[in-house]
Parts: C-alpha cells; sequence; structure tokens
C-alpha cells in the first residue's frame, strides 16, 4: 500500500492509497457539505443537488451520463448525509481515465430547468418512500430532537413543501457557496495509478474557481428527553436514543467504536443478551455517529409497541449497568477483535478503503494505514472505555418512539 | 486471475469447496444446508426460520454465551439465514482464524443444542420480524410476490404465517432439524486466505461422520400467480410483478442475464431511462433475476405515490414487452461490460467468492471461473437474447401491489 497526495493551485486536494495486487480501483469526489449547511428556506437542497450532478453538464445530456458510466461497467453512485456529499465509481484499472473524464466533468453540472423540474418528482418521491420507512423517519425525527436548534437536526432530504418551493436558482446558489475546489477531496483506492490520476484531474478541475467556503461549527447541546410519536399505522414501535459522543476529530473515537461494539453490537453485546436473547426486542444495536466537531451514540431498538417501555427501561439499566463498572476483560477483547476484523473485510475491497481513508482526509487531514488503525484501537484499555461512557454521561440519553404505543 | 479451486465430494453427501485468495488476509465460509423453507412441515411453516436462530442458541459444550464469545474472540461475523431451499450460515475471518472458526461451525451443525429453555424465544424472534414485514412493504412485496409466482412452496415465506408460528413446538422443531440438518446435499465452501488442502482434511475429520439422513423431495403445486391488490395506508404504492426466466443451469441463462441487464442495469438500462429519468414517476425501478433450481424468475418492482401508479404500471409493462422487438448492439455492449465489471469486482471479496462457490455447486454441480464466465457473457448477441424474448416472455404474469390504491393491470394479460 502506498499513501499519496497532491493539491492543485485552485486548492483541489487528491489523495490515494495505492494497493497493486487489487483488481478494482475506485474514486470519489468527496464535497463537505450536507443538511448542516443549509439554511432553512433551502432545506434538502444538498440532497436535490447531489441528484442533478447526475443531470449533464454542458457537454453530456443526463442520458450521456449514465450511459459512459454503464459503458465502463462502472458501479457508481452517490449519497449526501447531513456533513458530506460523495460522488463515486469503481471500474476495472484500465477505466481510471475514462471514469475520471466523468465525474470530474458531472461535478460542473448544468442544472438546466427542465431536468430540474423532473427531477423534483424523483425527489418528492424519494420523500414518500422514507415516510413508509418508521426506522428511518424516527431517526430523523431524532436528530431534529437531539440536536434541536443547531444545523445537524436538519433534514437530509428536506421536506415536500421546502422541495415544492425550491427553485433551480436557490440551487445554484447553493452550489456556488459549496462547491469551492478547496471544499472538495478526490479520493482514490485500489489499483490506482496515481500519475494519471493528477494529470487527468488537472485537465478536468484545473479551470474550477476557487472562493472561501467556510462551515459553522458551534457546539451542539444535548436535549435529553423521552418521548412517544405516536403513529397507529405503525405496526412495531420503532425506538431511537442518542446521546454525547465523541467527535471525528477526538482520539477518543476509537474507544468510542469500542464501548458502542460492546453495548450494542448485533451479536453478544449487552444490548444483545438483555433485549433480543429474550425476544423483547427483535433488533437493538448501538453506534458511534463521529461528526465534525461533535457526535452521538446512536441506539436502534424494534420492539412489542406492549413492551417499548419495558425495552428502554431495560436499555436505560444496560447503561447504568456499565458505568458502574465498566466492560470485563473478554468483552473488550472481543468487541475488539469484531471491529479489526470487520475493517480488514472491508479494507479487502476497493470501495471499503475509498470510503474510510477519504473520510480520515476529509475529517482530520490525516492518513492512517489500516494496520496502523487496527494497532490503535488494539490499544484501547477498559478503563479508557469506561472513563469515556462517564464523561460522556451515556444515560443522558434522548429518547424517541414511534409506532401505536403511546409511552415509553 | 487464475482461480485456484478446491473440490472434495465426502461419502456423506456433504461437499467441500475452496477457492484459494492469496491477495487477501481474511477467509469467509459458507454453509448451505437444503432445508430451507420450502421443506418446513405443512403444520409447522416458518421452522426454518426459527431453525436458524435455535442452532445459535448453544452448541457442543457451549451455551449461546460461550458459543458468542468463542466466535467473537475469533473476531467472526456471522449471519445466519433462510432462504428457500437451503439455511445459510455464513461467516467471515481472518484466514488464520477460520480454521477454529470451523470447529464450532461442526458443533452448530452436529451438535446443536435445541433445549426446550431457549426456544420459545427463538420462535418470538421469528414471530416479531413476520410483524416488522409490515413496517417493510418494499420487503413485504418481494416475500408476498415469490410466494405466488413460484410453485408452491418453493417460494413460500420464509416466515410462515403468525398462526403456523404459533403451532410451531420446541419438539416440531427439533424433528424437523434432526432431518434437515444432514450432510446430504450440503456444501460448505469457503474462500480466501486458507491452506485448502488442510482445511479439507479438518472438514473430512469433524464432518465426515456426520450421520447422513435421506432427504425427501418437496411435492409442489402449481404456483398461484394471478393479480393481488393488498390495500395499506402507505404513502406509496407499492408494485411488484414477476414473470418466467431460465434457470441458472439453462443454455440460456446468459442470454436472461443479458436480457436482464438491458432492461435494468446501471442508471442507462431501459426502465431507468423511460419510467425515471424521462417521466419522473419514480425513485426506484428494477427488474431483478433470481432462480432456484428448477425454476426462475424475472421481478420487477417500483413504487410511486397514487396519482403515478397506472402510468407507472403501463411504462413498465410496454418496457418489458417492448425488449422483445429489438435491442441496439450498443445496449449489449454496454450490459457485457456491466456484468463482466461486477464479476471481477465480486471475485475481490471473499464473502462472495464463498457465496458463489456455493450457488455454483449447487446449481451446476461444478465451480466456473472467472474466463468462463465471462466468455459466455462476451458470445451472447442480440439475437441470443431476442431467442431467448420469445422462448421467455413476459407473460402470464404474477402482479401485487400493496398500497391505498392498485393500478388498473387489465393490460397484463392481454395479447
Amino acid at each position: 500500500m502506498e499513501f499519496h497526495r497532491a493539491v492543485l493551485d485552485n486548492g483541489l486536494t487528491i489523495v490515494a492509497e495505492s494497493n497493486p495486487a487489487a483488481a478494482s480501483m475506485a474514486v470519489g469526489f468527496f464535497v463537505r457539505t450536507g443538511s448542516r449547511d443549509e439554511t432553512a428556506d433551502v432545506a434538502g437542497v444538498s440532497h436535490f443537488l447531489e441528484h442533478m450532478v447526475f443531470k449533464g453538464t454542458a457537454r453530456r445530456t443526463p442520458f450521456d451520463v449514465n450511459r459512459d458510466f454503464d459503458r465502463l461497467g462502472a458501479e457508481y453512485n452517490a449519497f449526501t448525509s447531513e456533513e458530506n456529499t460523495v460522488y463515486y465509481g469503481a471500474v476495472l484499472p484500465e477505466y481510471q481515465t475514462d471514469l475520471l473524464d466523468i465525474l470530474g466533468d458531472i461535478l460542473r453540472p448544468a442544472l438546466r430547468g427542465e431536468d430540474f423540474d423532473m427531477e423534483k418528482n424523483v425527489i418528492l418521491d424519494e420523500i414518500a418512500r422514507y415516510e413508509d420507512q418508521p426506522a428511518y423517519r424516527v431517526y430523523e425525527k431524532l436528530m431534529g430532537r437531539y440536536f434541536d436548534a443547531h444545523p445537524l437536526g436538519n433534514s437530509v432530504l428536506g421536506t415536500p413543501e421546502s422541495i415544492q418551493a425550491l427553485k433551480c436558482q436557490d440551487m445554484q446558489a447553493y452550489f456556488d457557496r459549496r462547491y469551492s475546489p478547496g471544499n472538495v477531496t478526490v479520493v482514490a483506492a485500489g489499483k490506482v495509478d496515481f500519475g494519471a490520476l493528477v494529470a487527468k484531474v488537472k485537465s478536468m478541475c484545473s479551470g474550477w474557481k476557487p472562493y472561501e467556503v467556510s462551515r459553522q461549527i458551534d457546539p451542539a447541546g444535548a436535549n435529553p428527553c423521552c418521548q412517544a410519536i405516536v403513529d397507529v399505522k405503525v405496526v412495531r414501535e420503532h425506538i431511537a436514543l442518542m446521546s454525547p459522543a465523541p467527535s471525528s476529530q477526538d482520539e477518543a473515537r476509537y474507544a468510542a467504536g469500542v464501548l458502542a461494539t460492546i453495548l450494542g453490537d448485533d451479536n453478544g453485546s449487552r444490548l444483545f443478551y438483555a433485549l433480543v436473547e429474550p425476544a423483547i426486542a427483535d433488533e437493538a444495536n448501538m453506534s458511534h455517529l463521529s461528526l465534525d466537531g461533535t457526535g452521538a451514540f446512536l441506539s436502534f431498538l424494534s420492539t412489542d409497541p406492549a413492551r417499548a417501555a419495558q425495552a428502554v427501561r431495560i436499555t436505560r439499566e444496560v447503561f447504568a449497568a456499565f458505568l458502574e463498572k465498566g466492560p470485563s476483560d473478554s468483552e473488550l477483547q472481543a468487541a475488539k477483535n469484531k471491529i479489526a476484523s470487520s475493517a480488514t473485510l472491508k479494507g479487502e475491497l476497493p470501495m471499503g478503503r475509498l470510503v474510510n481513508v477519504g473520510f480520515d482526509w476529509v475529517y482530520r487531514r490525516q492518513y492512517i494505514p489500516l494496520a496502523e488503525q487496527i494497532e490503535l484501537l488494539l490499544a484501547v484499555g477498559g478503563q479508557e472505555v469506561l472513563d469515556l461512557a462517564r464523561r460522556y454521561d451515556i444515560s443522558a440519553v434522548t429518547v424517541l418512539g414511534l409506532g401505536p404505543a403511546e409511552a415509553i | 486471475m487464475a482461480e485456484d479451486f478446491f473440490v472434495r465430494e465426502f461419502p456423506n453427501g456433504l461437499t467441500f469447496l475452496g477457492q484459494r485468495m492469496d491477495h487477501v488476509s481474511s477467509a469467509a465460509l459458507t454453509v448451505a444446508v437444503p432445508t430451507g423453507a420450502c421443506h418446513d412441515p405443512v403444520t409447522g411453516q416458518g421452522a426454518a426460520a426459527v431453525a436458524s436462530e435455535w442452532c445459535l442458541r448453544g452448541a457442543g459444550r457451549r451455551d449461546t454465551r460461550q458459543l458468542n464469545d468463542a466466535l467473537d474472540a475469533l473476531g467472526c461475523q456471522h449471519i445466519e439465514s433462510v432462504q428457500s431451499e437451503h439455511i445459510l450460515f455464513s461467516a467471515a475471518s481472518l484466514g488464520r482464524n477460520l480454521p477454529a472458526v470451523l470447529d464450532i461451525y461442526a458443533d452448530i451443525l452436529l451438535r446443536p443444542r435445541l433445549e426446550d429453555s431457549t426456544f420459545e424465544s427463538c420462535r418470538a424472534l421469528v414471530a416479531q420480524e413476520l410483524e416488522g414485514l409490515e413496517d417493510e412493504p418494499m420487503q413485504k412485496c418481494a416475500f408476498l410476490l415469490r410466494e405466488r409466482f413460484y410453485p408452491y412452496p418453493l417460494g413460500r415465506s420464509i416466515y410462515g404465517t403468525t398462526e403456523s408460528l404459533r403451532t410451531i413446538t420446541a419438539d416440531i422443531a427439533r424433528k424437523h432439524l434432526h432431518r434437515g440438518l444432514a450432510p446430504h446435499g450440503a456444501i460448505l465452501a469457503v474462500a480466501g486466505h486458507v491452506d485448502m488442502p488442510k482445511l479439507c482434511d479438518q472438514v473430512e475429520r469433524l464432518l465426515g461422520d456426520w450421520p447422513d439422513c435421506p432427504t425427501q423431495a418437496v411435492e409442489t403445486q402449481p404456483a398461484q400467480g394471478g393479480v393481488v391488490h393488498i390495500p395499506k395506508d402507505s404513502a406509496q404504492v407499492h408494485i411488484a410483478m414477476a414473470h418466467a426466466a431460465a434457470p441458472m443451469d439453462d443454455p440460456s441463462y446468459y442470454a436472461a442475464r443479458l436480457a436482464e441487464t438491458v432492461l435494468s442495469g446501471g442508471m442507462s438500462g431501459r426502465l431507468f431511462t423511460e419510467v425515471r429519468e424521462k417521466r419522473g414517476l419514480v425513485y426506484h425501478v428494477s427488474t431483478r433475476y433470481h432462480s432456484l433450481k428448477s425454476h426462475a424468475g424475472m421481478f420487477t418492482y417500483a413504487a410511486t405515490v397514487g396519482p403515478k401508479a397506472q402510468t407507472t404500471f403501463e411504462v413498465i409493462l410496454n418496457e418489458l414487452r417492448r425488449l422483445g422487438d429489438g435491442i441496439e448492439p450498443d445496449e449489449i455492449l454496454k450490459s457485457r461490460a456491466q456484468l463482466r465489471s461486477a464479476l471481477v469486482m465480486q471475485g475481490e471479496s471473499t464473502h462472495a467468492r464463498s457465496s458463489a462457490l456455493c450457488q455454483d455447486w449447487y446449481h451446476l454441480h461444478r465451480l466456473r471461473d472467472l474466463a468462463e464466465i465471462s466468455d459466455h457473457i462476451e458470445k451472447v448477441t442480440v439475437a441470443d437474447v431476442l431467442e431467448y424474448l420469445r422462448e421467455f416472455p413476459p407473460r402470464r404474469m404474477t402482479f401485487l401491489a400493496i398500497g391505498p390504491t392498485s393500478p388498473d393491470v387489465a393490460a397484463l394479460n392481454a395479447q
């Protein structure tokens, strides 16, 4: 594995982890922008823009974009979160330059009015699709509740009303504020030819005009509460819990990952034994959301509505018991082994490494080889995990239930 | 990248398949035991789903917690799943830990504890998952469509029904497992960084004495088919339809995959282009190929808000039918590139490889290397795909909608 880095004159950074043994390669354009960078009047614009980026450029129609990707046999897509918009593709190594020709081109989209109007229908359908998924709805509502007025509480999709009201020029203005080359990182992983990569990115992106982009990093305030949102159309009770956790920039993120695995891995964790094994919930898991300047522990439960309050009570007891005594040696070791093994498996695929290398750079301007990350993880101690749980107080949860239950 | 395959068939009916992969450090194991949902007893539908949970509740000298601890200590990621024909046990770890993982799986397969005390929660979990489908209409659509499309009980829902789950007792499930959890027709596949001959010896030592038990062929009834609307106060109308396709061992299998890709590969496939890009009717539309041993289907799914449901249905049906009228050479070239590239990328994942080995062996009774598959894909012409579509046209379709309304589908079976 070899790490490479280059910066164009306009501030666009290119990073790559090259693995000559890989059979494919992946490239992503990581734009540091998402729903937290939106104002209320353009709610959902980051995600809508992500769709519009595939709708063509000065030299490609929307159909050309799709056809050109598919001709390469590329696996490609994009995703938008609260903090990032990522456009990516994976191809056989001989198509690296062709893939970049498309990605580099579409990142300067035409944003044509007729395409905008057509795609608006698709976005509204996507919102309706999530409306039928209570597990997603409760996550979105919890983010809003937990982060309250903080922009991290903004919905990624927006609302039907905000999308209906959005105009193409609003989107163009947002693009002109957020897609500066200094706010974009080109990331590559797998069998990468770095010289050719830089040459192609230069030819595609050198003309992008740089301008100042900033993000407001205000402290996020937790908002502990417990509420059931009654929706009788939903059959199960979907419960989400959130509490403060280390940020993406914090070295304690390794310990935070271990803590979440001990408490809430799908198999063999404390929540598993307390809730899933006795069939009080058919799903109970916990993860660490590492965000820009802040972080959160996020747990999900799915239960019979009649047992929702019991499930929440047991979850609180699990957290309280952990705060008392911390992990056993075997729990600690098992969690670390599971994380290391999962990272290794992901790391064997260029797409898996792309995301890891990309976010290491976007959040920390840092490259850490996988082997070194695993060493850092294995060095996490039990006391460190317990101290972290106490420092962030995992018992101070904001809890939301969505489903038929009147109280949780 | 030439593949390094290893095959060993044991007298008790178990087959060991291996593929050595030197460029990775992980290894993945897939065990396919032919006791999937279509083998569920008539009075115990959902038994395989309950059994797949129950097998992990203690095995050999370990109870549930000790079993989990032992797998966790090896950094083993594992998942148990039920399909129509098989229960699948999948596990992945660092290659050097896989022999120890295999030791544990021998206990799970040969010596699951199946204690009364752990049964009820396994049954309850499956009942909850079944209920949870109500909150996931897309998945529910897929389950119900498959159930009606395939000859019964080949596509039967793995979860059974609320009533059938209620009737399953520990005794019923135990009896079912004692008969079904057997080596006859079972496949154990490993892909990754492992010494295969050595691992094969270990398999022989651990599973060579696994007592065989004759399996009973599944008696099938004609598929139910038809048109169904399940009313639901949902935001979208979920539309699903299926028609027959060539099974994996059919000579026209590769033509079927090309037809699927022209229709629904990438974002330039015909469905995505016509339904989403040109008309903005949906967020999601796709056709996916699925094969059982002797039956296969093309399963099409789309979801949209009520007022657009009728047009969505009509445009989809038109695209399915229009495919047989002609295909551009460029569409075939593009589809070949997509299939070949997907193949190479799957070849990088130990998990994808171990599962592909199982599939090949089950459907074809041999293993295909990348070059062979690539060669087949390369040789399929426009004429082959059109010929295939004449043999497997989108007619006699099974249709299912979940939502507040359903489109009028009279056109579905009109000539």
